[in-house]
């Protein structure tokens, strides 16, 4: 964690009651000048909610949050600024082509007219900007998108989603083209996904939010740490196993079906053997299990297959 | 704010609301042209001014006025817009302002039209003297004034709804009953929609709508005062709007 650095982002007990309900709840968000912040949680956590509320589209019940170390509720338009951002989906004006699009924003940020192409060639549409934005696929309005955010030269971007719905491959090239960024311009992400691995390879900070609440916030790095590996045993009956090893001292895990230890050294494993080979225990397998980040990060949040 | 008007400007040039500018004035046009009796020495213009501006001020003016503030309202709802307008550094008075603007400088030039056909049709009758500016002038300009509450509870109504039928619905509903209320004496004066006619209509008219003998502080009274009302519940709306 980074701790002893800036923090671009901060909200203290952020919360938004919609229908009665806490829609987010007492949410602490920690953003440092430089992270890539992956912000994820199953669709419905709130995460659309908590970004409308960091650009001031949507006020807090209560809480506070404090960007650039700025009040939002005093200094919206200083700090906005500063800050690009794409929610949900893109925003644009169909009859109008992207770099007309593009000029309409610019009018309103009061940037140089050349940071029109400049965009467009980041995301790569320099070849469509005379086309009306209406014929486009949803994959170039995101990208659109992305160029919208990028037109006054944010320190802080926010994307909310910006994969979603897009093909394998569109997801892929937003993948690249945000990993791109921060090197080359410096900005603070914070990017918000239904999916881990979908940011997992470009963030260096994760926050989850699932049911309002933020359940976890801590780098990538820790997260990988917990999702470090166990030995997955297959014997002939595992709850007596689980109850041996136990009684052995060994750090073994049974979940009413698949019996497990939870160190993977080299000593614990060859014990463990000798321990239930002793005691007449069939054993069928001993097999190394890695568990994927995604599967620790559905754990977390509670939610099972498809999101 | 003019940085406002210059996106606004980039959205709207290009949109099909220019065609709906032309409507008003063409079918003007037509009454002038076939209403109005031939042969006359000298182009009666008091005349002429009543008979084109009567189904116009009665009925299009209000309407249009409904459709202008949906149609800059319907790009941004479709497309997003107002998440993009509002995340970038502008307050949102400055952006409810402009769009009120952006309605009355349409109404302007739909006015500004109309009194266009209206003077070619006069000087194609070779009449280029004895033309009542004061008439024309107070008539344009007091149509235009008395746009401004119906501008305002459409900017609200259209802002507030996400869809294009509904604004359109409100503004129908409050428009027909013009033709009732105009000739009533005790309702007349105090509707806001029927305020345009009020204004656009020569007073000394022959039609003799019930709600014209009334003084023109009334009337004034009327416009400003709902004006105001129908300006401060949409902007304190939509300052507060979550989008
Ligand atoms: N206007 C609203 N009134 C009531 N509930 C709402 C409203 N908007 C969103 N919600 C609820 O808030 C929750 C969070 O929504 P959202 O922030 O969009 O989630 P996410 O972006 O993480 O998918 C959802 O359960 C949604 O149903
Ligand atoms: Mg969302």
């Amino acid at each position: 964690m980074s701790a002893n650095q800036e923090l671009i982002l901060e909200t203290n007990g952020l919360t938004k009651r919609l229908g009665g309900k806490p829609v987010v709840n007492a949410v602490n968000l920690k953003i440092s000048r430089g992270d890539i912040y992956g912000f994820l949680g199953p669709n419905g956590a709130g995460k659309t909610t908590t970004i409308r509320m960091l650009l001031g589209l949507a006020k807090p019940t209560s809480g506070t949050i404090r960007v650039f170390g700025k009040d939002i509720r005093k200094e919206r338009l200083a700090i906005l600024r500063k800050v690009g951002s794409l929610v949900e989906y893109p925003s644009y004006y169909g009859h109008l082509t992207a770099t007309e699009n593009l000029e309409a924003v610019r009018r309103l940020l009061g940037v140089p007219r050349s940071r029109i192409d400049e965009v467009l060639s980041i995301v790569r549409l320099t070849k469509e900007a005379k086309r009306p934005v209406k014929g486009f696929s949803l994959g170039m309005k995101q990208r659109l998108g992305i160029a919208t955010a990028l037109l006054g030269n944010p320190e802080l971007l926010i994307l909310d989603e910006p994969t979603n719905g897009l093909d394998p491959a569109g997801i892929q090239e937003i993948r690249e083209l945000i990993k791109s960024l921060p090197q080359s311009s410096g900005v603070t992400i914070l990017i918000s996904s239904h999916l881990l691995s979908e940011v997992e390879q470009m963030a260096t900070q994760v926050g989850i939010i699932s049911k309002g609440s933020l359940i976890y916030q801590d780098g990538i790095q820790q997260l990988r740490e917990q999702a470090k590996g166990r030995i997955r045993l297959g014997v002939s009956d595992p709850e007596s196993a689980w109850k041996l090893l136990l009684s052995c001292g060994l750090p073994a895990d049974w979940d009413h079906g698949k019996l497990s230890l939870t160190r993977t050294d080299n000593r614990t494993v060859a014990e463990a053997v000798a321990r239930l080979v002793e005691h007449s225990h069939l054993v069928y397998r001993v097999e190394e299990e890695t568990a994927s980040l995604e599967s620790i990060f559905l754990e977390m949040t509670g939610s099972e297959g498809s999101l | 704010m003019i940085r406002m008007f210059r996106s606004e400007w980039m959205k709207i040039r290009r949109s099909v609301i220019w065609l709906l500018v032309a409507v008003s004035p063409l079918i003007a046009a037509l009454f002038g042209l076939f209403g109005l009796k031939k042969g006359g020495e000298d182009f009666p213009w008091i005349e002429a001014l009543s008979l084109m501006s009567v189904l116009h001020a009665m009925f299009f003016l209000p309407l249009l006025t409904g459709i202008y503030a949906a149609l800059i309202c319907r790009f941004e709802h479709t497309g997003g817009g107002w998440k993009a307008i509002l995340a970038a550094p502008v307050s949102r008075t400055q952006v409810y302002v402009v769009k009120f603007v952006i309605v009355m400088l349409m109404l302007a030039a739909t006015q500004l039209l109309l009194l266009i056909v209206l003077l070619l049709l006069g000087l194609s009758h070779g009449s280029a003297e004895g033309i009542p500016w004061r008439e024309l002038a107070s008539s344009f300009i007091g149509g235009w004034i008395a746009c401004f509450p119906l501008a305002a509870l459409q900017l609200f109504v259209s802002v507030a709804f996400q869809s294009f039928a509904a604004p359109l619905a409100v503004n129908v509903v409050l428009t027909l009953p013009n033709i009732l209320v105009a000739n009533s004496e005790r309702f007349g004066p105090y509707d806001p929609w029927v305020q345009p006619m009020l204004a656009m209509i020569p007073r000394d008219d022959t039609y003799g709508y019930g709600a014209f003998n009334l003084p023109m502080e009334t009337l004034f009274g009327v416009v400003a005062g709902s004006f105001v009302l129908f300006f401060v519940v949409g902007w304190t709306y939509f300052a507060r709007k979550a989008v």
